[in-house]
């Protein structure tokens, strides 16, 4: 059974040891030698208690003694500790540099219970918002700048890297590289009341041609692309409703008079992958079930349900958004 | 969207033919494969607005429930169930009916047919 | 042996004494300890034996429950979007696991382990408090019951077990559920600490004589740690769910961000207790299983003295160790290298156990029976949850891990072997101290396997669930990742470790009898004094303790105990008394009597929790009434306390003469006290902590401190309730005509200038334009000072008991005990007072040199105080000692500090002259003067009666 609800972040093998970058991949290696070292560890142990259960008598008095202890208990987890604590420490130094002036910085913000996303120029500026998908280019070490707007959060993007919390009035950073072309899933990791557990988010890694070309048409400002499953007739319909119903209070159409900061940006909503943060595919149909019945999808979210809106018109609407590609 | 009053009223007529009806079923679908079906049906998300039988979650409250939709003898209270019918209402449901809240689907007609296969398993319970 | 108090140890050779016991002797002790004749006595009986049956039925109570809570998530969590527990629903249950686990079980359980084992241990007829382990645990019982009771109204905690704020704050959890767990925990708080007070002062003062340390059962080593760390790791809990409550009941910002709050800082805060908390739940049922396995293999520890030693290690890194449950908030480099060696260092100690319980193993010959069982399996499951703890304080590795399955498998893991597996072995090999019929073996090796696989097809296959990217903490999942079958699996295993605690419930049933006639006894042959044939009075006579496996080393023992021929064999005084021994060497010291069954403790607890669950709903009125309830059933509780025995010494057998009542460093309630204090002062520092914490963040919102005068005339004031608190014990001591009264009104005198220095200080503060809602600085001044007030209260009533005594005529020297311990309290909260004045108003901003004056004079007086206090107990302890050379010491360290108290009130006057430019009032400099003088005067008067002994 496959969806596309939770891209990146499916089945086997285990996104922890199925790095994409050079982030995630010291940290795998780290894993399989605890790995090892727990079965070498445990096998010990379990020989040891064998031996002092069953063993021959002989056997027993080699490993009845405060020998054992001495041994056993201390020398032994001394010496495997110090190593791996040296190991250890290394790698986390590697994994978790500081930041490097030039570096490309995104602003992903924690909400309850989505993500807010800003592209940073090279002056820190905000240049491109978007909500719950993050594009970066491959091959290129992108610093994540982790905000929260409400409670704690965590950004976790398992194929990619480590976790790390999103906390009111702190900044943290998270420097994450993606080598290959793909959608990598990620979870909020820290419990943030109601819905965490469906907080989710992708980050798309384009190569690095295909990355601009999608950020200069994310600068843009909305552009409604009319097709078949979306006439302009229709558009226009949706986009008087979405206008009438007060959506703009919340939600921003860059070059429309919506301009509300509560919920996600939807400049370009229609070419994003998912819906209400990692956990429905996104097309019109998805898209007129949300908006009628978000919390009845997604208990306790901070959107609310609109069923009063007519058949039509709540067609209308789905199609005027996802014609903003 | 809710249904409308004559909706509701054909809905309950419905009902009462579906009892009648049940000797003409199943509909075979040509070429649909039920399973691929609930596959495809759970990658588009249907049940965002439809109570899908099969699927856990989301049980949409936007649209009718489609438990026992193989039994009914009309799509959305007014056209004629029948696989051809049901396949270009799942792809393109405003060509057939302007009013509808049905949104066009991105759905090949290969994936269509699945989906109404899987539809027309769905017995009343 | 050198000998600890004068004791001569040759006396010990009078045991067992060979004359005829006196006809009744012992039909006079049953009678005096005998258990509920009427219904309610059940209620009201203050004997281990029935506290301590009750206090663990009760905490397996809500294992069961919290264990029913467990199997409702895994259902819900069987398949992927189970629409089996609505979110909200959910989240209240996961919530409610992990803090009745936690708090509910996993502490009392072994608190109570301890309340009910360590007098058999120890050869006492009870531990020193068993009226405060009555009411800690009513107030447990009551409290937990009607917390646990919000999930039925939809109104329980849902902030997870931690309770990150801002998440539980007033913003985004508005309802009272959040304030169920804040008051909930608050006095299960109370309750933990006064079990722990009860169990430090048992093990070190009420062993059998003869029982040194390097003679003391492992499990009492054990108990002793674990309460210690309790003592040091719960007040910072105290600390978070007061700020927490603070915050949310007042909008004080300690966690806001926004007003220069930091949620960091609870982090900091809980995990501070919330580390050591592993280890105090592991540690007592590590003493259980050095004591268990020795037993089922038949011969003795292996590197017992290693175990000890390897105890004591775990209880003083698991306090370095609280940050690694924060490795992935943005902490400094350095200090995440710090965290992540120290907590792989504490794994070290446990090692040395483990290995010191296979050599053990190794040595003996291994019996299968269930309560091994339980230990060897206990012991396997525990290594692996150690193997992932190494792997999680990795810090690579936990970026990854944390937060995600792979944590929940792997505290499970450390708990359920470090603790279920050992209670369980611990409850088949000592239940048949207490119940007439064991378990059955057979049933118990059943439920062993059904558990063991249980827990293992649970929470194994969760490590790889979590690495497959599932977070902890969510209440369903969406299909298509992978981890449907393996949660299938782990609610298969759930099911089956619920399964087997049905069985053991069943079994408990089937042939738990207590209290009978007769119990099973020692059927698994275990070496320790509580296997001695007892009765509700515990020891027939106490015996002399010459080896570490006393009933295996000395075959006599039994028929010499039951025949009374040890110390205390009867009650002729008709009395509940045992005896109390020096912390080392466990000489006789004094007689202690004990309370008999009364009531005033069962609603003090029920008043208590009372207080603060009709807090929580916010019926203040009600709540303040219960409050001022629960105060009057405990002062009336105290009222009957410090009366002396008519004879001043009797003979506890062997000519063994020793006194009736203690007062001073070596009586049982001076260490309660003391350790009561240490609680206080913990939560005082952590405060302090917070305070320099939300400094550092947000200091642009801090404004200046009052100016010095109001510092000056606290310090006077304090200055003046010291004198007063050490004058008032003292001048009774004197014994003169008067001494009575004016000890009574010096102690109120002090307490009345404890509320004056509080008075100034709010007043200071108010008027220097500082709001509480305004800033961190705000927020945690007024914290810091309202916890001083709740002291100053406290003493006040203290205050009006000492005036209450003397209005009765129970003010003499003949009792100094109470008036001592008033004295010792409200000295304690004259100290604590100038800590928080010198921090608030002198960090930060105040110039260095008036920052260095102020807090080295006070250092200096403090030091005084405290030295000569110190020599003068240490000589009064070591009455045999040499007392020229104590005077001489104390004559000499009191010379110098008079020096430099002098010199650093000069230069205090200087500088008070010359800073405040307006001129400092004259009534100012006269209180600070005066005040300064007064210690000094203090100061000589604790140093006279030294001077006078000779």
């Amino acid at each position: 059974m496959t969806t596309e609800t939770a891209p990146g972040l499916s089945g086997w093998p285990p996104p922890v040891l199925d790095p994409a970058g050079p982030f995630a991949g010291p940290i795998q290696v780290v894993a399989w030698v605890l790995f090892v070292m727990a079965a070498v560890v445990l096998a010990i142990v379990l020989l040891a208690l064998g031996v002092a259960l069953f063993g021959p008598r002989k056997w027993k008095r080699r490993v009845g003694g405060e020998r054992l202890v001495w041994i056993g208990g201390l020398a032994f987890p001394v010496v495997v500790l110090s190593g791996l604590l040296i190991y250890g420490l290394a790698t986390g130094a590697r994994v978790a540099a500081e930041p490097k002036p030039g570096e490309m910085r995104v602003r992903v913000t924690g909400e309850m219970w989505w993500w807010r996303v800003a592209y940073l120029d090279a002056d820190g500026r905000e240049v491109v918002q978007d909500a719950n998908e993050v594009h970066i280019p491959t091959g290129q070490t992108v610093v994540f700048e982790l905000e929260s707007a409400d409670v704690i959060h965590s950004f976790w993007v398992p194929r990619l890297g480590g976790k790390v919390d999103m906390i009111p009035g702190r900044r943290n950073f998270l420097r994450l590289q993606a080598d290959a072309p793909g959608t990598y899933g990620g979870q909020c990791a820290e419990y943030c009341g109601g819905p965490h557990a469906l907080m989710g988010l992708v980050v798309v890694a384009h190569d690095p041609r295909a990355y601009a070309a999608w950020r200069a048409r994310q600068a843009q400002a909305a552009t409604a692309v009319v097709s078949a499953q979306a006439p302009l007739a229709l558009i226009d319909q949706g986009r008087a409703v979405f206008a009438a119903s007060g959506c703009g209070a919340c939600h921003t159409i860059r070059g429309t008079e919506a301009n509300g900061l509560a919920g996600p940006d939807l400049t370009h909503v229609g070419s994003r992958q998912t819906l209400g943060a990692g956990i429905l595919p996104n097309n019109q149909g998805t898209m007129a079930g949300w908006i009628s019945d978000s919390q009845g999808i997604k208990p306790g979210n901070r959107m609310p349900s609109y069923p009063v809106l007519t058949g039509q018109d709540l067609r209308a609407v789905a199609a005027y958004l996802e014609s903003l590609k | 969207m809710r249904r409308s009053l004559p909706g509701l009223f054909a809905f309950a007529l419905v009902g009462l033919a579906g009892c009648v009806d049940k000797a003409d079923l199943p509909r075979p679908v040509a070429q649909g494969d039920p399973a691929r079906g609930l596959d495809v049906i759970r990658q588009v998300g249907c049940a965002a607005c439809h109570a899908i039988p099969g699927v856990a979650w989301p049980e949409g409250r936007s649209a009718g429930a489609l438990a026992g939709f193989g039994a009914r003898p009309l799509i959305a209270g007014r056209l004629p169930n029948q696989p051809d019918v049901l396949v270009r209402w799942l792809i393109d449901a405003p060509s057939l009916d302007a009013g509808t809240a049905m949104p066009p689907m991105p759905l090949t007609q290969a994936q269509a047919r699945d989906v109404a296969a899987y539809l027309y398993e769905l017995d009343d319970d | 042996m050198s000998s600890e108090t004068g004791f001569d140890p040759e006396l010990y050779k009078r045991f067992p004494t060979q004359e005829k016991r006196p006809e009744g002797e012992l039909k006079q002790l049953e009678d005096v300890w005998c258990g509920p004749r009427r219904p309610w006595e059940w209620i009201t009986a203050i004997n281990n034996n029935f506290i301590g049956v009750y206090y663990v039925g009760a905490a397996m109570l809500f294992f069961v429950l919290a264990g029913v809570l467990a199997l409702l998530m895994r259902t819900q969590l069987a398949l992927p979007l189970n629409g089996f527990l609505p979110q909200e629903t959910y989240n209240q249950i996961f919530t409610m696991h992990g803090t009745v686990m936690m708090f509910l079980f996993a502490v009392p359980a072994v608190e109570a382990l301890g309340v009910l084992l360590l007098p058999q241990m120890l050869g006492a007829r009870d531990l020193p408090f068993p009226r405060l382990s009555a009411y800690a645990f009513w107030a447990y019982l009551v409290g937990g019951l009607a917390f646990f009771c919000s999930l039925f109204f939809g109104l329980a905690p849902n902030g997870g077990w931690f309770m990150y704020p801002p998440l539980t704050s007033m913003t985004y959890s508005p309802g009272i559920n959040a304030d169920f767990w804040l008051l909930g925990i608050g006095f299960i708080e109370i309750s933990a600490i006064a079990g722990a007070i009860e169990i430090i002062v048992g093990v070190l003062k009420t062993r059998a004589p003869g029982m040194s340390l390097d003679k003391l059962p492992i499990f009492a080593w054990a108990m002793l740690i674990f309460a210690c760390m309790i003592i040091i790791a719960f007040p910072s809990v105290i600390l978070s769910t007061l700020l927490l409550e603070l915050e949310r009941a007042l909008d004080w910002p300690f966690f806001d961000a926004a007003r220069g709050g930091d949620p960091v800082l609870w982090q900091h805060l809980f995990w501070f207790f919330g580390h050591p908390e592993v280890y105090i739940i592991f540690l007592p049922a590590a003493g259980a299983m050095s004591t268990i396995i020795p037993v089922v293999a038949r011969t003795r520890l292996v590197g017992h003295r290693m175990v000890v030693m390897a105890m004591l290690a775990t209880g003083f890194i698991s306090f370095g160790v609280w940050a690694h449950h924060m490795f992935t908030i943005g902490m400094p480099r350095l200090s995440i290298n710090y965290f992540s060696a120290a907590s792989m260092a504490v794994s070290v100690p446990a090692g040395v156990q483990v290995f010191a319980w296979i050599a053990t193993l190794a040595a003996g010959r291994m019996r299968f029976n269930t309560p091994g069982l339980f230990a060897v399996g206990g012991l396997v499951i525990f290594v692996m949850g150690g193997l992932t703890g190494v792997m999680v304080a990795m810090v690579p590795f936990d970026w990854q891990a944390h937060d995600s399955y792979f944590i929940v498998a792997h505290l499970h893991y450390v708990l359920i072997g470090g603790m279920v597996f050992p209670l369980f072995a611990a409850i088949y090999y000592w239940l048949p101290m207490s119940s007439a019929r064991p378990l059955s073996e057979r049933w118990g090796r059943w439920i062993f396997w059904l558990m063991f696989a249980g827990h293992n097809i649970t929470f194994l296959p969760m490590h790889l669930t979590g690495l497959m990217g599932m977070p902890r903490r969510v209440y369903t999942y969406l299909p298509g990742r992978g981890w449907d079958l393996l949660n299938v699996i782990s609610t298969v295993g759930a099911f089956m470790f619920g399964l087997a605690v049905l069985l053991w419930i069943v079994d408990m049933m089937r042939n738990f009898r207590l209290f009978g006639a007769r119990e099973a006894g020692n059927i698994y042959d275990g070496p320790g004094l509580e296997w001695l044939p007892n009765g509700l009075y515990s020891l027939r006579s106490i015996p002399v303790i010459k080896s570490l496996y006393p009933v295996w080393d000395q075959p006599d023992l039994a028929r010499d105990v039951a025949a009374g021929r040890y110390f205390l064999p009867g009650a002729p005084r008709g009395e509940r008394e045992t005896i109390v021994t020096s912390p080392l060497n466990a000489e006789p010291q004094y007689l202690q009597r004990m309370p008999r069954p009364s009531s005033w403790h069962v609603w003090g607890a029920i008043f208590t929790a009372g207080f603060f669950l009709i807090l929580t709903v916010q019926a203040y009125a009600a709540s303040v009434i219960s409050g001022l309830l629960a105060i009057y059933c405990i002062v009336k509780w105290c009222w009957n306390m410090d009366r002396p025995m008519a004879q001043a010494s009797v003979d506890i057998g062997g000519g063994v003469r020793v006194p009736t009542y203690r007062s001073g460093p070596s009586s049982h309630g001076w260490w309660a006290m003391v350790i009561t204090l240490i609680v206080g002062g913990m939560v005082c520092l952590l405060a302090g902590f917070a305070y320099v914490f939300l400094w550092s963040r947000r200091p642009d919102l801090w404004i200046a401190p009052p100016d010095m005068s109001g510092l000056i005339q606290g310090v006077g004031l304090l200055a003046v309730a010291g004198l007063c608190a050490w004058g008032g014990p003292a001048a009774l001591k004197l014994d003169r005509p008067r001494s009575g009264v004016i000890a009574a009104v010096l102690l109120f005198v002090g307490a009345a200038a404890l509320v004056a220095a509080s008075a100034t200080d709010f007043t200071t503060w108010m008027g220097a334009g500082l709001d509480p809602q305004a800033s961190g600085q705000g927020a945690t001044v007024f914290a810091l000072m309202s916890w001083q007030a709740l002291f100053v209260g406290i003493g006040a009533i203290m205050g009006v008991f000492a005036v209450a005594r003397w209005l009765f005529g129970l003010a003499s020297a003949a009792q100094p005990a109470t008036f001592e311990l008033i004295g010792l309290f409200l000295a304690f909260t004259a100290g604590q007072g100038a800590f928080v004045l010198l921090l608030t108003r002198l960090f930060p901003g105040a110039e260095m040199r008036s920052w260095l004056m102020m807090t080295g004079g006070l250092l200096v007086w403090a030091a005084h105080f405290l030295g000569v206090y110190l020599i003068s107990s240490l000589g009064d302890v070591a009455a045999t000692a040499d007392a020229p050379a104590w005077r001489g010491a104390a004559l000499v360290f009191s010379g110098a500090c008079l020096v430099a108290e002098g010199a650093v009130l000069w230069l205090l006057a200087r500088r008070a002259r010359v800073t405040d430019d307006e001129g400092l009032a004259p009534f100012t400099i006269g209180v600070g003067l005066t005040g300064a003088l007064a210690g000094l005067i203090g100061v000589v008067w604790q140093t006279a009666p030294i001077l006078m002994a000779g």
